[in-house]
């Protein structure tokens, strides 16, 4: 036995065997190194007791269980990443790599213990195989586990951050062994990830050859962005502009939701997200690119480029150290947990979000451009659109034509200089435009009523408004529309209203007390409810808005101030049925949408009542027919006014129902509507408002 | 520029209130006397091209043309630092400069006599805008100038001009004070006829009510005429805020006056404002309360504020038929629909029950050169049935007189009542048939009255 033991090292060294007793302990030792050789020979071992065989069985299954984790290693590690790339085949990436550094790294301590086992047999060559298997035997649960997140990788095609949410999974586990060796490896992968999660924070910059992240870009952004930065595109500047400006947030970065590590929670993700497009939103800036043509071709890092005057134009000024920092510590696993993710976050997308709101504030004049929102979508600007309206009624009543858009930005210039806004740079921002569609010839068979409609000026005027950049953020094509439907419903209005008033003088000679009364009734009605458009719901909501405003300097919150503020207006106004919380978000993006709102419908109903009431003087000629169009509106007037409390007590439970509750308030102030239109005790019970 | 107007001052009155009212004006936008945009105020983004129009160099010039029969008052302007301010060739005096001689006829006679040169100076100013919106003019009742020739200017507006609208702005007599114009219930009865005719909204200036808001309210004892005066402006220049501050309403001159005004002939408005402060006071010891939405709109509702004094209501159950408030100031736009609510409730204000009516409420804008003491001020404009009674009283003033036959000889001097008194009694049976409206108007048969039968 001492000859076997003494020579045991050297048959371990040089892969010689003279003697059975000392082949097993070789083997065994041999096989715990390397199993890369194990094959059917076992049959050639003689074991030294009876029991043995199944030890050695036992450690040959540790051994094998190395030999798998030895496998993967050299699989995935640098060296044949490298080799892999060199050949083009692009099977593992970053995450596997450090994987598998993290387990050469684990696996040192089972190295440690073999050669401290070695040592001992070579002293003692009383040693057993159950000696031998007593030092290994813990090893058997680590690799356990470490072999099943390898099959798991392999079988589920785990990449990138999916690896790293694999381990993440494994870390808490009763073995203290296996929870700190899990936590080893996973500290080397979360290495990879913090700092692609660093470069993304705090430059906008995807490292990551192997689509790990769970942010990726997608191709067709790929190449605008291309365009942008390549040198030889010396673009005038407008056309620059106007390419930037269609940006959106978005720029082509996406979620990867099936990559998002389990412990990150959604939102959480997505603030990242948020974080890393506004970054390069920033490195967008049409004034740095400019500023970068005659710095460097390459628009990548806004740090890069920034000269020292724009230097404010960096978002982290003397905080990015400091971020840097705090996102390395990161890279320690007991401190990545999702609440000082989570904080970290936080203090980046606040600096974020302030900084955006400087931008957006202080030198985009948000505040201002809103004022000018009010002035123009939503006739803040009274007289200038009181004169286009006398410009332009005749053009907007018609069916639009190929020349209508022209017709009507050179009547807004003229509008414009009449109440002496031409020379002010705001009017230069707003355009119109008269989409013109080609008259549907088959459609023939549509009703009259139902063409002029759809046909006319007034239902599908555009207002464009020309915003500096980033507003874009604020003023998404989403919001444009839905300002443009406001437009819409307020030109109708005051249009209409500007034509009863325009009767006012005729109607005064006239002696029909009752023509008198309707048109009076008809002018109340617009009256009312323009006041309560612009007043009830328009200057308080825009009250509110701007006060929420001066309280933030969070561009987030400010967006959402503005969102909410869009909803409120919308739904007081009732130009839509769902409710607030939906209203900015859903995507309907057509007015024929809106119209399913009733009350909505009653008051283009009553709108429509006023212009035929305006355009009787072109029918009735003589007395009589003139009370017989008299008698026709009066009644269906009624009717409207009478349909509209109704459905006050059908919308009591929603939110538009207290609106309308308002609007009723003013129409039937002296309650005199709601005595004429007769209606049941229940109705009159609920006109309390 | 569009919805211009065009003021026109007459007599002695109108001139002084006219005076004060573009004195007002050319503080509020920040022109100095001589019409000069001053520095501090080139930024503005208020209109002051509906009053003003621009001279070549640039200096503001008002759409004012000034009418007297006599030189006294205008001297005085043309002698204050705001003589420069005026177009000179508006500025028209009668050659003889004798005056009316408190004389409606008088003044009819020499306004048809001047009539071509009146009216060229209104034609070359209304030739002047581009798209005219109406005239203002500004007179007393009860004299001779403002009364007479106001009445043939009125008449011959509307036959000229039959497009445009006419707001007059006209001062009735003080009634608790003996009048050194013995005629004055002549005057008014046949000015009030041309009123009811011929303007399309009539802004009644009671001096009877401005005395007493000067003594009660602001406690000035024998207020003086530029006291009085000053209340008007204040009045006239807020009624006029939502045409000169840009916003989203009531830009024109007609949105403001057809709301107003249902029916052709009811169109006497009253007015009301709240908090007021006279100079003295704001040097001595102001009295500065707080102010909001609804209290400044309780407040316009009180009859001690409305400038025109209206005797209690006993027969008939009179009411509002409209009205408007022109609310300036800081104000929380979201105030607006509780107090109007507050007031429903409280039923502070009852309305005509022919027809739907409610308090209309425009938000303005002050001017940022005018320091406020008080955050909230407001304006009300109004259409009340009791106004009837100061016609009536008018009536009855005639009546004494006439049952007299007292001084009617002053007037069958001039050629109009030289045939007969005709025009008396018809213009009688005008602001009767004017009463009898109004309080028909209180009442719910109004619907069935039969505005032909009073036709005359």
């Amino acid at each position: 036995m001492k000859a076997n033991i003494a020579i045991c090292h050297l048959f371990y060294l040089l892969y010689l065997i003279s003697d059975f007793g000392g082949k097993m302990m070789q083997d065994a030792l041999l096989i715990l190194w390397d199993s890369s050789g194990l094959n059917d020979n076992k049959n050639h071992i003689l074991f030294a007791e009876q029991g043995d065989a199944e030890i050695y069985n036992r450690i040959c299954d540790i051994a094998k269980s190395h030999q798998k984790i030895k496998v993967f290693i050299e699989s995935t590690g640098f060296h044949s990443r490298k080799s892999q790339s060199a050949s083009g085949v692009k099977s593992s990436g970053l995450y596997t790599q450090a994987l598998s550094e993290g387990l050469t790294e684990v696996l040192q301590s089972y190295k440690k213990t073999l050669v401290e086992v070695e040592s001992l047999v070579i002293g003692n060559h009383k040693y057993t195989l159950s000696f031998v298997y007593s030092y290994v035997e813990k090893f058997q649960g680590l690799f356990n586990v470490l072999n099943k997140i390898i099959t798991t990788i392999k079988q589920r095609r785990l990449v990138g951050c999916q690896i790293l949410s694999l381990i993440h999974q494994f870390i808490l586990n009763g073995n203290e062994m296996v929870h700190v060796a899990m936590v080893r490896i996973f500290s080397c992968v979360n290495k990879v990830f913090v700092n692609q999660l660093c470069t993304w924070l705090l430059y906008g910059e995807l490292k990551d050859p192997f689509q790990e992240f769970f942010i990726y870009k997608n191709e067709k952004v790929e190449f605008s962005d291309t365009f942008l930065s390549s040198p030889s595109s010396n673009t005038c500047d407008k056309s620059l502009v106007s390419t930037l400006q269609d940006t959106t947030l978005d720029c082509g970065y996406q979620l990867t939701s099936n990559m998002i590590p389990f412990f990150m929670p959604l939102s959480l993700a997505q603030e990242i997200l948020f974080i890393g497009k506004t970054v390069i939103l920033f490195s967008y800036d049409p004034k740095k690119i400019k500023r970068s043509q005659c710095f460097t071709s390459r628009a990548v890092l806004p740090l890069q480029r920034c000269g020292v005057e724009s230097r404010r134009f960096t978002i982290w000024e003397e905080k990015e150290a400091e971020f840097h920092n705090t996102l390395q510590s990161l890279k320690k696993p007991e401190v990545i947990e999702v609440a000082n993710l989570r904080c970290v976050i936080r203090d980046i997308k606040e600096c974020v979000t302030k900084h955006l709101w400087i931008v957006a504030v202080e030198e985009a004049h948000l505040l201002h451009e809103l004022q000018l929102m009010k002035d123009f979508y939503l006739l803040g600007r009274g007289e200038l659109f009181l004169e286009l309206l006398r410009l332009t009624s005749h053009i907007l009543d018609k069916p639009t034509t190929r020349t209508a858009t022209r017709d009507m930005n050179h009547a807004f210039q003229l509008a414009a200089r009449a109440v002496f806004l031409s020379n002010s740079a705001d009017i230069e921002k707003f355009s119109f435009e008269l989409p013109y569609v080609k008259p549907n010839i088959s459609g023939n068979s549509t009703i009259e009523d139902d063409s002029s409609t759809v046909a006319d000026g007034w239902s599908s005027i555009v207002l464009k408004y020309d915003f500096k950049w980033p507003l874009h953020l604020v003023f998404t094509p989403e919001v444009l529309a839905r300002y443009n439907d406001m437009f819409r419903l307020l030109l109708r209005i005051k249009k209409t209203q500007h034509d009863l008033h325009a009767l006012w003088k005729t109607y005064k000679q006239s002696t029909s007390f009752s023509m008198c009364q309707l048109h009076n009734k008809l002018m109340f009605l617009m009256d009312n409810l323009q006041h309560y458009l612009q007043a009830d719901v328009l200057e308080t909501n825009f009250s509110r808005l701007m006060d929420a405003m001066a309280k933030t300097n969070d561009f987030e919150r400010l967006k959402k101030a503005h969102a909410t503020f869009l909803a409120d207006v919308l739904s007081q106004s009732f130009l839509t049925v769902t409710s607030v919380a939906q209203a900015h978000e859903s995507e309907h993006s057509d007015t024929t949408d809106s119209l399913n709102n009733p009350v909505f419908c009653n008051i283009m109903e009553l709108l429509k009542l006023c212009d035929s009431f305006c355009s009787m003087g072109e029918v009735a000629s003589d007395r009589e027919t003139e009370d017989y169009y008299i008698r026709g509106y009066s009644d269906r007037f009624n009717k409207l006014v009478k349909q509209l409390m109704q459905l006050l007590v059908s919308l009591r439970d929603q939110p538009c129902g207290v609106f309308l509750a308002r609007l009723l308030m003013r129409l039937d102030y002296n309650r005199w509507l709601s005595g004429e239109a007769q209606l049941t005790q229940s109705v009159t019970n609920m006109l309390r408002y | 520029m569009p919805s211009e107007m065009i003021t026109l001052q007459l007599g002695q009155c109108g001139n002084q209130i006219g005076f004060e009212f573009w004195k007002q004006l050319c503080i509020e936008h920040g022109i100095s006397p001589e019409g000069i945009l001053e520095e501090f105020a080139s930024a503005g983004s208020d209109r002051k091209d509906v009053f003003f129009y621009q001279a070549d160099d640039d200096h503001y010039i008002p759409r004012a043309v000034l009418l007297d029969l006599e030189p006294r008052v205008i001297h005085t302007i043309m002698n204050s630092p705001y003589s420069k301010l005026y177009n000179p060739e508006n500025v028209y005096l009668s050659k003889h400069g004798g005056g009316a001689g408190n004389n409606w006829a008088s003044g009819f006679a020499q306004g048809e006599k001047l009539n071509e040169e009146v009216f060229d100076i209104i034609n070359r100013e209304a030739d002047g805008s581009d798209n005219l919106e109406g005239f203002v003019l500004c007179h007393s009742i009860a004299g001779g100038t403002g009364s007479g020739m106001g009445s043939y200017i009125l008449e011959h507006l509307s036959d000229r001009f039959p497009k445009k609208l006419v707001q007059t702005y006209s001062v009735f007599p003080n009634l608790d004070e003996i009048s050194d114009v013995v005629v004055q219930p002549y005057n008014s009865l046949l000015t009030l006829k041309r009123l009811t005719e011929s303007a399309d909204c009539v802004m009644v200036l009671d001096n009877t009510a401005l005395n007493r808001i000067a003594s009660d309210r602001l406690h000035i004892q024998n207020p003086s005429f530029a006291q009085i005066n000053t209340l008007v402006s204040t009045i006239m220049s807020a009624s006029t805020a939502t045409l000169r501050y840009p916003s989203y309403m009531n830009n024109d001159l007609i949105s403001l006056v057809a709301p107003l005004i249902p029916t052709p002939r009811l169109h006497f408005l009253m007015t009301g404002y709240t908090p007021l402060t006279a100079d003295h006071e704001l040097n001595t010891a102001p009295k500065i309360r707080k102010t909001t939405v609804l209290d400044v709109m309780q407040r316009l509702l009180q009859p001690k504020n409305m400038m025109v004094s209206l005797s209690p209501d006993r027969t008939n159950q009179h009411c509002y038929i409209s009205i408007l408030n022109i609310i300036q100031g800081e104000v929380d736009p979201s105030q607006v629909h509780k107090s109007l609510q507050r007031i429903r409730e409280r039923k502070l204000a009852s309305f005509i029950p022919w027809g739907p009516a409610s308090i209309q409420v425009a938000l303005s804008r002050r001017s940022p050169y005018v320091h406020a003491s008080h955050k909230v001020s407001g304006l009300l404009l109004a259409n009340h049935t009791n106004i009837s009674s100061l016609f009536d009283r008018c009536l009855q003033q005639y009546d004494k007189l006439r049952k007299r036959e007292a001084f009617l000889e002053v007037f069958r001097k001039e050629p109009m009542f030289k045939e007969s008194l005709e025009e008396f009694d018809e213009s009688r049976s005008v602001v009767d048939d004017l009463v009898q409206e109004y309080q028909a108007a209180a009442t719910p048969d109004y619907v069935h009255w039969n505005p032909e039968s009073s036709q005359i």
